[in-house]
Order: structure tokens, then sequence, then C-alpha cells
């Protein structure tokens, strides 16, 4: 990892979080949609970031959100989920070599195919695991597996809104 | 040894999930109090069905002791029957009376604040006009009375307490339906002063006064007081005496006010008539 891809990823860091709770967190679509963008962060670390890293980070990510929503422990063991399963859903998706191609994975790098089938998975576990730990009952299972992926959906449009927006640039 | 060591150490990632997990979720659960009760709930609800088993069978044992409560508690409210239907002769007018009462309103207020100590008290309560609660509207607690709105706003209430120099209350001898009027003098906030007792009324100390319902604040036949003592004045018209108010106006929590629903027919009908027209 350079200097320059630990710097870019930190500023990434500090963006998204802010994005999320100054602004995501108050976005409540038809009443309980509530996109959690700022899991982006973790979709987009190097492919070189070591495992203990990634736990680390996710850690760290969490957190930072926890405590501006005072729910201490809830967006980081989504997190961590979300950042153990990571090099598994790599692992699962990939095909050949070409897969891991370039520093990050991206749209551009790795194809809409791939980064799709690794951002829906991804996705889903964290908002899975964040919803359900919240609301911490089975008495509305469907409606909340219905919250879980409306809101998925919707982050997964932000994903990749933001992908053909800042890292399609290449391309051209 | 070794082996275990590079075991953990070929493993770390799952090992090293785990604790992260563990110590985030115990976080979660020492938090976030829903979270935290929600999962004692799932072990009070096993220890609750045990408690809940054993104390319904410790209520057999008791069903003695329960029984002689509830006898003594029905022959107290039975032997208050008869105080209530007093005036047999006068049947017919009770159930008129009844049915007029139907027509009384009850709204229950919570008294905000008071004053017991001073020549003119009022109260506020927190119900206002929002709630239905007018000028000129009673204020009891229980079958006591205590004092009549006299300002409205949307939220709250101003009473004049009974312990008023404007206060005048129009009230009657329960056991024989004389009028008189209660008035407060100042000083001793239990004791106020019945005034034009009429001089054949031969009274005890003890009868109880009640309101007459003549002034279409109070509902006929609520607690005043009883007379404490009185004083025969034989070059006046009428005698006077000294009331122990029923209220306890230093512990009013909350009370009710009471609106008659058909005061504006009263009224109406009242100046429908003018003499001499």
């Amino acid at each position: 990892m350079t200097s320059r891809t630990l710097l870019y990823n930190i500023l990434r860091f500090f963006f998204l979080v802010f994005f999320q709770v100054l602004i995501l967190n108050h976005v409540n679509l038809g009443g309980f949609i509530n996109p959690y963008f700022y899991v982006y962060f973790i979709l987009l670390l190097p492919f070189s970031t070591p495992r203990w890293m990634l736990l680390l980070a996710a850690f760290v990510l969490g957190w930072s959100i926890d405590i501006f929503t005072n729910t201490l422990g809830l967006n980081i063991s989504a997190c961590l989920l979300m950042a153990f399963a990571r090099p598994f859903v790599m692992m699962a998706i990939s095909s050949g070599p070409e897969s891991l191609l370039g520093d990050t994975p991206s749209i551009r790098n790795q194809g809409v195919k791939w980064f799709l089938y690794y951002s829906v998975i991804l996705i889903f576990i964290h908002h899975f695991s964040l919803f359900y730990l919240e609301i911490f009952r089975f008495e509305e299972f469907f409606f909340t597996l219905v919250r879980v992926l409306l809101s998925s959906a919707f982050t997964l449009l932000l994903v990749l809104l933001s992908e053909y927006l800042f890292y399609s640039r290449g391309n051209k | 040894m070794r082996n275990l060591f590079l075991f953990f150490r070929q493993h770390y990632f799952y090992f090293l999930f785990l604790l992260m997990e563990t110590v985030s979720l115990v976080m979660f659960f020492n938090y976030n109090e829903f979270q935290k009760s929600a999962l004692y709930s799932v072990s009070n609800s096993v220890s609750g069905a045990v408690n809940d088993l054993f104390s319904g069978i410790s209520e057999y044992f008791g069903l003695r002791r329960t029984n002689r409560v509830l006898i003594e508690e029905m022959a107290r409210l039975h032997s208050r029957i008869p105080e209530a239907l007093y005036a047999t002769d006068l049947k017919i007018y009770e159930k008129k009376d009844s049915v007029v009462r139907l027509e009384y309103k009850y709204i229950s207020a919570k008294v905000i604040s008071n004053s017991t100590n001073k020549r003119n008290n009022f109260l506020m309560l927190n119900k206002g006009s929002l709630h239905g609660i007018a000028n000129h509207v009673g204020v009891i607690i229980g079958n006591k009375i205590v004092g009549q709105v006299v300002s409205v706003s949307p939220h709250f209430s101003w009473v004049m307490s009974m312990l008023n120099k404007d206060s005048h209350i129009s009230g009657k001898f329960r056991k024989n339906n004389q009028l008189v009027n209660v008035e407060w003098n100042g000083g001793n906030y239990r004791k106020g002063q019945v005034r034009e007792i009429p001089k054949h009324i031969r009274m005890v100390v003890g009868d109880t006064i009640i309101t007459s319902g003549n002034s279409d604040i109070f509902p006929e036949g609520l607690l005043i007081g009883t007379i404490s003592s009185f004083r025969i004045a034989p070059d006046e018209n009428f005698n006077n005496g000294e009331i122990l108010f029923a209220t306890d106006f230093n512990s009013l929590g909350y009370v009710e006010v009471v609106i008659d629903m058909m005061r504006k027919e009263k009224d109406e009908l009242r100046s429908s008539f003018t003499p001499g027209k």
C-alpha cells in the first residue's frame, strides 16, 4: 500500500463518516429506508490490505458512526461482520487472477458483474445484521426484511452512482 | 506448543474476528437499554412463570383472610346506603334529582398551585378551556367542595378557593334542608362561618351542612362540613355558627371540575321573565 493510497483512504474515511452522520442519517425515505453508504469505505479498501487491518479499520469505522448515532456497538459489529466476510466473498466470486487487477476493487478494474456481486453480498450482510440487531425482535421479521432489502438497494444505488461519478474517469 | 502457536497464527483472522465481534456485542448490550432489557426479559419470563405459579398457589392459603377483608368492606359499603337515601319521603325528588345530576360533567384535574395561608386563596388547575372548563363552574374533591373557577386560559384554570373573602356558598342542613350561607373569615383554614341560620332551627354540634344546589355551581348534596360550635344571639334575626370544613384544603392533589350541562338553559329561563312586563 503506497502512502498515496493510505492518504486517499483516510480522506475517504472522514468524508464518508461525515456524509453518513450529517446527511444520510437524517434520510428516512418512506419512513423506513435508511441508507448506510459509509460501508463503501470497506468495499474500497485495497486488495493488499492485511486481514487484521481490515478488521481494525471496520472497528474504527463502526465506532465513529456509533459515537454519532449513540448506539455504541451496533455499527461496529455489523462492520466487523462485513469486513470478515470480505475475503471470502472475494474468493467465492473471483474466477481467475485477472479478477484482482489493480489496487482497489472497482467497476473499472473488475467489471460491472464482479463488482455488483461483491457489493450486493457485502452490503446485504452489513444491513441485515445491523437492522436485526437494532430491532432485536422477531415479531416484525418480514417488515424488517423489507427494510433491509430496500435500504440495501438504496445503498447499492449510491455506491454505483459514486463508482460512475468518481472512479470511471480513468477510462476516458 | 509450537503447533498450537502455528494453529493460532494460521487462523488468527477467525480468532481476531470472534474477539472483536464479541467485544462489540458486549458493548452493544451494555450501552443500549432496549437490547439489554430484551435480553433480560427472556430470562425474566422463565423466572416470572415460576414465580407466578407459586404466588397462585399461595393465594389459596390467604383466601380466608381475603374473605374476611371483603366481608368487612361490604358491610362498610352497605352501611352507607341508608345514609345516601336519607329522605325517604322525598323519594320522587331524589329520583328527579338524580336525572338532573346526569347532566353534570366531571373533569378531573391536578392542582398545580394552592395556598391556605392568605386571606384570599386561589388554586391553579392543569386543565383549561381546551378541556371544556368555563368560568363559574364548581371544583370538588370526592363529594366535598373546593371552590369555583373564576378565570380560564386554554390550558389552566384559576380557582377561587372556598377560603376566600368573595366566596359565599349556599348550603343547607342535611337533616331539614334549611338554607344557610357558608363563608370564611380568614385565619384557621379548617374552620369557616355559617351565617343566616334561621332562629327556629334546633341544631347540635356535628350537624352536617351540604350544598343546596341553588347556585347552579355545585350539584346538590355535596359535603361542606359539620357544625363545630354555634352561638344563639337573642337580639338578632339569625343565629351564627362555626363550621369544620370537610375538605382539607392543605392536601389537595387531584380534584374534579363539575360542569352543569343545563346551565345555559337555566340562565335563559331566568332571563326570559322580567317582572312587570
